[in-house]
């Protein structure tokens, strides 16, 4: 590529990290002015203050939401995965009787397209019914059921991949299935694993819908319904608003850079079909 | 096939990966543990074990801070029983203490509620005859304010399936939100009283963008729609008439609407998106002539150098008049859950904090929106927070909105159309008359239809 | 970076040892790794898919279902006008949003393909709004339009043009609409791309540039065609949730002006929840999975055909 082209493409690039970053430098400008200079019209804060991150964890909880999130979060991803894969793997590797494999690869990905809104009322009932309600043991759950859906679909096509002579061989030398299974596949695919639960973690992160609808009170509440509550009947706090944006898309971008170079890695060996 | 790295390189890339999988495996493994032995707070189901708690559940507002912040705690100090309190958002609780109460899964004792959730709760058997359970009402809290918990509703249309019953007291009220006018003092040297004076004056003195005429809600739905109720109410329209049939297309009700539009040249030209704080936000930045709004700016914003700067500056009065004066009313209100764990405590905690002594001070502390006479005509508290009085007296010149469970479906439907009614209007600058005229039919004809569709609940 | 591109293999079973005690493990196995998945599926996809078309099929009042409605709350549906603009809106508004992440991904990743200084921190940067809670992304992007203390007005009005505006007019309000979704989803589309990408052979390419093929033929003659299954992947993927939109509208117009950003999710859920028609909200959702649904097979089948072309 000539000069011209060169200093074209790192224009280019600058201007796309411009556009995509901009919004966090304004929500970060606003989440450190105090409510009557944001009205007071665009501008670098005038008067710098903290007092809408301290609101955020005295006045509103955010603390607790936090940790929620990260537990629950954390606990629904590492299930979903030990519930998925198994599965995902028995229908990368065995033929199923008239055509299953591909019916309960599209029964796994159905979950997916029910509209959140629909899951919410059913999901209310199974969890009032077991008095699971605002506890982060019934989001864990709901949770894991969703992502399991995702892990198999994502999964399966990993496994798939993955050519059987390896796995021939060790169970010509005497290994069951399982241990091969264990031994030998998961490494291989660990990369595969490592990007589902990437997608998941941030999927289940960001959900607002369920949380919102299960959960009542800081004991179980996540951070994008933590988020919401600033939203009054008639009015925003925006303040803290802003501050609460900020920290609560840390951990994912936190998460997200420790990762992303699997990340990349990973879509690649499942996308291609 | 994996190309082009050698086996070397991809046993260390795979003994990272395995090293951080075990590191979340761990890291997971423990607090989920932990996290299913916690099951965290007031989940749902189990009755409190001691008679003596009160479950109070509420959205997040700032009206609602002192209660929250003060006077659950002082109910404890004063009596010895423990309140547990609560607040999310506000569609949050909504769902949540109607599915409470449709289930009486028993998490609470009391609801705060918005006062257009009444009819749907009270008919549905969400929260519990008030009456039935002996709860004194103080007489002197104020009749309009008091009568939005009654069910069915004292004036105004009926449901069919309650056409004939007595009144009963389902929820009682605990704020009095009403609309106010807000006026800044140095533009108007006495309080405006009718819609005219207020025009004459944003004609004279109004300069925009430095100083609006109005300022005003307006985005589609609930919003726009709190704007245009004291218009409506002050020409003698109705939102709904008696027989549920749509009021806001005849005479009175264009006429309202186009008035409003009269104002648009005086105000923002984005008002079709401003909500409560944009629109408050020009007062609050000295840049607007007058408004009307409920009472949560007067309480927590107006004087607040925080969040004002005009502290001082700005008084209140009743919403302007053309044949009469017609603030909307849309209190803050307690009912008593369907499935409460103990509805004596819950009838105590009620009569307490609707009582003379304690409403006396909930308008001391704050000048909060008090609901009795006395509390808001108290000298002591008037002095300090000016708008005290003008609540009282709105509160007795207000008009409800339609006591049905479809209101807010109705408010959507009204306020799509307003919306896009004040749209075409700052486009076109003329026509107000043919603007509103057209847009209230739409929604006239979406209402019948809605109304048609269930038919068998109304008429 | 080390990547497979084994081509797709149907799922073979492995050849099974003779000991018989094996072979009946072996045919019960596949059942049992699928069982803890089938159940915790079952859960969370079958109960709720049959109460949303029970409910659909219910007429509620105050929230309790009273009576059967048989197809009522369907027909009334049909005949809702509002419905079938939240439906046009909802089209315009995925057609229109897909399509722009996808060429706008795919040009991002063929831009930043070939870039090695600082790619870590050029793709954590284009990668960074995907990361974002949608509620959140919502909240920044009405700071940004808000008219008296956003960025777009002062920008506009610095330039010497008139304030836009933006959420206070229906066209703007949809296309600023847009523009959030294409900021916060071309990251996924881009990812997806990259991943393509580096996937390709590299040796036909280098073949057919040697024989003179300019940029632009290699691009379709011979990226194109490789990178369409994956691309159609992201494309799925991002149609069936942009039809799902829900957070960023509701907290940046609430489906205003009128009801320019109203898409079906939000006027279901108005419907569902906040006006207490559960059963007409349930029968809106169950037509919006069904469109859901036929979209993913349209989606499907396409990709199929691509990659039958492709083995060509």
């Amino acid at each position: 590529m000539n000069r011209a082209g060169r200093y074209a493409r790192w224009a280019a690039i600058a201007l796309v990290i411009v556009g995509s970053l901009f919004p966090f430098l304004w929500m970060l400008s606003v989440s450190l002015k105090r409510q009557v200079d944001i009205f007071g019209g665009p501008s670098l804060p005038k008067q710098p203050t903290l007092s809408n991150y301290t609101a955020l964890f005295t006045q509103y909880h955010f603390g607790a939401y936090l940790v929620n999130s990260i537990l629950i979060v954390g606990a629904s991803v590492l299930a979903s995965l030990l519930i998925g894969t198994p599965a995902a793997y028995a229908l990368a590797r065995f033929r199923l009787p008239r055509g299953l494999n591909g019916q309960a690869l599209f029964a796994a990905l159905l979950v997916r397209m029910v509209p959140p809104i629909l899951l919410v009322v059913p999901f209310y009932i199974i969890l009032a019914k077991f008095g699971l309600l605002n506890t982060r043991l019934g989001l864990i759950l709901l949770y894991t059921g969703i992502n399991t859906s995702f892990v198999i679909w994502i999964m399966q096509s990993f496994l798939a991949e993955i050519p059987t002579d390896i796995e021939d061989a060790a169970l010509v030398d005497g290994d069951s299935r399982l241990s091969a299974l264990r031994r030998i596949i998961l490494p291989l695919a660990s990369s595969g694993l490592a990007a589902t639960a990437i997608f998941a973690v941030i999927t289940t992160y960001n959900d607002f819908l369920i949380a919102l609808t299960m959960t009542s009170t800081p004991a179980a509440q996540t951070v994008p319904v933590g988020i919401s509550t600033l939203i009054g009947k008639i009015q925003v706090e925006w303040g803290p608003m802003a501050a609460g944006g900020i920290i609560g898309a840390l951990p994912i971008l936190i998460f997200a850079f420790i990762v992303q170079r699997h990340f990349v890695r990973g879509m690649t060996l499942g996308a291609v079909k | 096939m994996t190309s082009g790295s050698g086996p070397s390189m991809k046993w260390s890339r795979r003994s990272v990966l395995k090293g951080a999988g075990l590191g979340v495996a761990a890291a997971a493994a423990a607090p989920l543990l932990a996290a299913c032995g916690s099951s965290g707070g007031s989940g749902g189901g189990s009755a409190s074990g001691s008679s003596k708690k009160v479950i109070i559940g509420s959205f997040q507002d700032p009206a609602m801070a002192p209660f929250r912040d003060k006077y659950v705690k002082q109910y404890q100090q004063e009596t010895g029983v423990q309140v547990q309190y609560s607040e999310t958002s506000y569609d949050a609780w909504y769902q949540a203490c109607k599915s409470d109460g449709l289930n009486k899964t028993g998490a609470y004792d009391i609801y705060v509620m918005d006062d257009n959730w009444v009819p749907e709760f009270a008919a549905g058997g969400i929260v519990q005859n008030l009456d039935k359970l002996g709860l004194k009402v103080n007489p002197d809290i104020l009749s309009k304010g008091l009568d939005q918990g009654y069910w069915p509703p004292k004036e105004g249309a009926r449901l069919k399936a309650f056409k004939n019953d007595t009144p009963a007291l389902y929820s009682l009220v605990i704020i009095d939100d009403v609309n106010l006018l807000y006026y800044d003092t140095r533009h108007f040297s006495s309080p405006p009283e009718t819609w005219d004076d207020i025009y004459t004056a944003m004609k004279k003195k109004a300069h925009p963008p430095q100083l609006y005429g109005w300022s005003a809600r307006g985005v589609k739905g609930n919003p726009v729609v709190q704007t245009y109720l004291p218009l409506l109410n002050s020409y003698g329209g109705n939102f709904v008439n008696d027989d549920w049939s749509p009021g806001f297309a005849g005479p009175e009700g264009v006429a309202a609407l186009e008035r409003l539009l009269t104002f648009l040249p005086y105000m923002a030209a984005s008002t079709p998106e401003f909500d409560t704080d944009q629109e408050t936000s020009l007062m609050l930045q000295g840049k607007c002539m007058a408004l009307t709004e409920y009472t949560g700016t007067a309480v927590t914003e107006i004087d607040n150098p925080s969040d004002s700067k005009v502290v001082g500056k700005i008084n209140m009065a009743t919403t302007p008049k053309q044949v009469k004066n017609g603030p909307a009313i849309g209190t803050f209100i307690c009912g008593i859950a369907s499935g409460s764990p103990n509805t004596d405590g819950a009838v105590k905690f009620l009569e307490w904090f609707t009582s003379d002594r304690i409403q006396t001070q909930f308008a001391r502390e704050g000048g909060n929106a008090a609901v009795t006479k006395t509390a808001l005509n108290d000298p002591q508290a008037s002095q300090k927070y000016r708008w005290l009085p003008a609540i009282a007296q709105s509160v007795q010149l207000s008009t409800p909105k339609p006591r049905t469970p479809d209101e807010p479906k109705f408010e959507d439907i009204l306020g799509t159309q307003l919306n896009l009614a004040l749209v075409q209007a700052l486009q076109q600058k003329g026509g107000y008359d043919q603007i509103a005229q057209k847009y209230l039919n739409v929604a006239k004809g979406q209402m019948q239809a809605v109304l048609e569709q269930n038919k068998n609940i109304y008429f | 970076m080390a990547v497979t591109t084994a081509p797709v293999r149907p799922s073979e079973p492995g050849r099974r040892p003779d000991a018989g005690r094996r072979a009946g493990l072996d045919r019960a196995l596949p059942w049992l790794l699928l069982l803890p998945a089938a159940i915790t599926l079952g859960l969370v996809s079958v109960y709720p898919i049959y109460a949303g078309v029970h409910a659909s099929l219910t007429t509620y009042l105050y929230g309790r279902p009273v009576a059967g409605a048989g197809l009522k709350n369907y027909t009334d549906t049909w005949h809702d006008p509002v419905f079938w603009q939240a439906m046009e809106v909802t089209l315009k508004f995925v057609l229109i949003a897909v399509t722009v992440e996808t060429v706008l991904g795919l040009g991002l990743a063929l831009l930043v393909a070939n870039v090695v200084r600082g790619a870590r921190w050029i793709r954590m940067s284009i990668l960074a709004p995907m990361t974002v809670a949608p509620v959140v992304v919502g909240v920044i992007w009405r700071l940004i339009y808000e008219s008296e203390t956003g960025f777009v007005n002062p920008m506009f009005t610095s330039l010497g043009l008139g304030a836009p505006n933006v959420l206070s007019h229906e066209g703007s309000a949809f296309f600023g609409l847009v523009l959030v979704d294409v900021w916060e989803w071309t990251p996924l589309l881009f990812l997806i791309c990259l991943a393509g990408l580096q996937s390709i052979p590299q040796e036909p390419l280098e073949a057919a540039a040697v024989d003179g093929a300019g940029p632009v033929r290699l691009f379709f003659n011979h990226t194109l065609p490789l990178l369409l299954p994956v691309l159609a992947v992201g494309v799925v993927l991002r149609l069936i949730d942009a039809v799902g939109t829900f957070d960023q509208i509701f907290v940046l117009t609430r489906g205003g002006p009128g009801t320019a950003t109203q898409l079906i999710s939000i006027y279901a859920y108005n419907t569902a929840f906040n006006f207490t028609d559960y059963g007409h909200g349930a029968a809106m959702l169950i037509a919006l999975l069904a469109f859901a649904f036929l979209l993913v097979l349209v989606a499907l089948s396409l990709m199929r055909r691509a990659a039958k072309r492709v083995a060509q």
